[in-house]
């Protein structure tokens, strides 16, 4: 597939030599100060506001951590992914509304998610690439179209408010903790994933499906697979996102929500493990930075897509990384093994197509 | 429910919205066919189209130069969008989708931001008044209009494709651009030209479309829907396939309104689902 261009960094990452102890060294010092300050931040003078505001982020960045193990391992661009959150948030919310205690809200959103889920995942797993695109870009719509005409279950337009969260994590600052173990938790499952043997037949399968099929592999059952993977995950954090914001409404689940993710997966570095969190931050705090100041925030929106697209597909993470492993090559001497990898026409997927 | 003038009446129904589908969905087809672009800005470029062709049609009370104008605006935004973005990431398929999709936002929110929330429609004065009256049964001779219209389209399509010298490098440039580029074509331009005819496609679609259903904030989206649908039925690059799949969601989607109207929007996207399961590529396509 085509899709070389969007993969690159992290194909030259599967295939490269072990990174070497000083990298690893250096990841895992960043990962514990990152964390380090998440887990201090309510203590640090900072608003409720802006708990709220990173709240948003992590779970905006879960979301789109889902859709990145998609794109990013399994080659798949999932432009439906929203209408999967929306419908965990829908299950939550309308459990909420019959007066259901909190426990029930969450079988209803794992419920609604692993339906929704499951078909679209037996639509698109005969597809892929610009087919799959389209496949989940049209059920995504349904998705939309549902919460939008089936008002006497949705809410119609309104949506659905006053979804109330479980009492112990009713704080603000309980709930960003929560929201911080569901992160963690979720980053580390699809990190996990990704680095399993599944993980690798599944980017075998991205790289060539004839070849995989071929060799004995189920195609079709692997990006199933996948793609049940992702959508949990997704549903999730639309499971958290109706309880922070208490409310769910269409627009939860349409186009523009699915675009996003993908805004937020390509900004941050597509395949990398820190892309879609840094992604979601840039995209969440632009969009409420803009939307007190500008009313053509849609425009906006489209700008920036089409400039990351045209200018910045490996993302801030990816050019960074880039960066690095230029920095180290230079300091290190000579190439080694790992540059000759990454140099060698066997990285480049789209020659495989 | 089910007597001939109720189903002469929706099959009627039907074949005018297929006939829509029709003009909206061959250019998606088209630029999909020669340029491997899924062009999800098309329902963009209808909504377009729509707005300019009311706001002509309101001006000077005709059809014909509100479905000039209409395609002249859209051509050329189509132009600027091929030349200025898509030719950067010339081949790189999952991009360019995606361009096409920043492409969609921007244009619908300047739409909203120029011609404001309220729907519009064709003004009277630019509309065929009047109904057809066959005993009695009686049928508004726009819907007439809009389906012979697009037949007529289909078949210019049909014999430009087959009988034509750029019909011949179209054909050509489908199953091999190397070549077709070696032999002296300007392929970059072949591109740029069917871009544009698919744009006015949707533009021609929005003007006419606006005599039948209204153009409004939104609505990009939901035509974007249905041309989807059919193409994936239908096969995408296919303009036979996107004939027939036009047809048959036309016609289930005018029953299912009539039947089941709850259901309506779940019945053009059960064809849709069975096609895929069945064949991923649909009814007329090749694999990818």
């Amino acid at each position: 597939m085509m899709l070389a261009k969007l993969v690159e960094t992290r194909t030259v990452r599967t295939l490269g030599a072990p990174r070497s102890a000083r990298t690893r060294i250096i990841t895992l010092v960043s990962i514990a100060v990152a964390l380090g300050i998440a887990l201090a931040l309510p203590y640090l003078g900072t608003t409720a506001y802006v708990i709220s505001l990173v709240t948003t982020i992590l779970i905006a960045g879960l979301l789109a951590a889902s859709v990145n193990f998609l794109v990013g391992d399994g080659g798949m661009a999932s432009l439906g992914h929203a209408g999967i959150a929306a419908a965990s948030a829908y299950g939550a919310a309308w459990a909420s509304r019959q007066g259901m205690d909190p426990g029930m809200q969450v079988v209803f959103a794992l419920g609604t998610t692993l339906v929704v889920t499951f078909v679209y995942g037996l639509l698109s797993m005969r597809t892929s690439g610009i087919y799959f695109l389209m496949v989940t870009l049209a059920v995504g719509m349904v998705v939309f179209g549902l919460a939008y005409r089936l008002s006497s279950v949705t809410g119609g337009e309104n949506g659905i408010t006053g979804i109330r969260r479980p009492d112990f994590i009713a704080e603000y600052w309980t709930f960003y903790y929560f929201v911080l173990a569901g992160f963690v938790l979720g980053t580390l499952l699809l990190w996990v994933v990704g680095r399993s043997p599944f993980g690798a037949s599944l980017r075998g399968i991205r790289d060539s499906e004839s070849r995989m099929r071929s060799l004995g592999y189920s195609v079709p059952s692997y990006k199933l697979s996948a793609f049940m993977i992702s959508g949990i995950v997704a549903g999730f954090a639309g499971l958290l996102s109706v309880w922070h914001t208490h409310f769910v409404s269409p627009s939860a689940a349409g186009v523009h929500r699915s675009v996003l993710l993908i805004v937020m997966v390509i900004l941050g570095g597509v395949g990398t493990t820190f892309g879609p969190l840094v992604g979601a931050a840039i995209v969440v705090l632009v969009e409420n930075v803009l939307s007190n100041s500008v009313e053509r925030w849609p425009t906006v929106l489209g700008l920036i897509f089409i400039l990351v697209i045209l200018f910045a597909r490996a993302g801030v993470v990816g050019s960074l990384q880039k960066l690095f492993r230029r920095w180290r090559r230079r300091s290190d001497g000579p190439p080694g093994e790992q540059d000759l990898l990454e140099n060698s026409p066997t990285t480049d997927s789209s020659h495989t197509a | 429910m089910f007597e001939p003038v109720f189903l002469a009446q929706q099959a009627l129904n039907g074949l005018s919205f297929g006939a829509l589908l029709f003009l909206l969905a061959s250019g998606l087809t088209l630029v999909f066919g020669l340029m491997r672009i899924v062009n999800l800005a098309h329902g963009a470029f209808y909504m377009l189209g729509g707005y300019i062709g009311v706001v002509i049609a309101t001006l000077t009370g005709n059809l014909l130069v509100a479905v000039i104008a209409a395609v002249v605006a859209v051509g050329i935004t189509a132009l600027v969008v091929e030349v200025g973005l898509l030719r950067f990431v010339r081949g790189q398929e999952l991009p360019e989708v995606l361009l096409t999709v920043g492409v969609s936002f921007v244009i619908a929110d300047l739409c909203l931001a120029i011609f404001g929330g309220d729907p519009r429609t064709l003004p009277v004065s630019a509309t065929i008044t009047g109904s057809l009256t066959i005993g009695p049964l009686t049928y508004p001779w726009y819907r007439i209009f809009v389906m012979a219209v697009a037949i007529v389209i289909g078949i210019a399509l049909a014999l430009v494709q087959s009988r034509t010298r750029v019909g011949a490098i179209v054909r050509a440039g489908v199953d091999d651009r190397e070549i077709i580029a070696a032999m002296g074509v300007n392929i970059r331009w072949v591109f740029t030209g069917m871009f544009v005819v698919g744009a006015a496609l949707a533009a021609i679609g929005g003007t006419i479309g606006a005599g039948m259903i209204s153009v409004r904030p939104g609505i990009q989206d939901e035509v974007l829907l249905y041309a989807l649908v059919v193409v994936i039925i239908g096969g995408l690059g296919s303009v036979p396939g996107a004939a027939v799949g036009s047809v048959l969601i036309g016609l289930i989607d005018a029953f299912a309104k009539a039947w089941i109207p709850d259901l309506a929007y779940f019945t053009i996207f059960a064809p849709m689902a069975l096609v895929l399961v069945l064949r991923p590529t649909g009814l007329f396509g090749k694999a990818a």
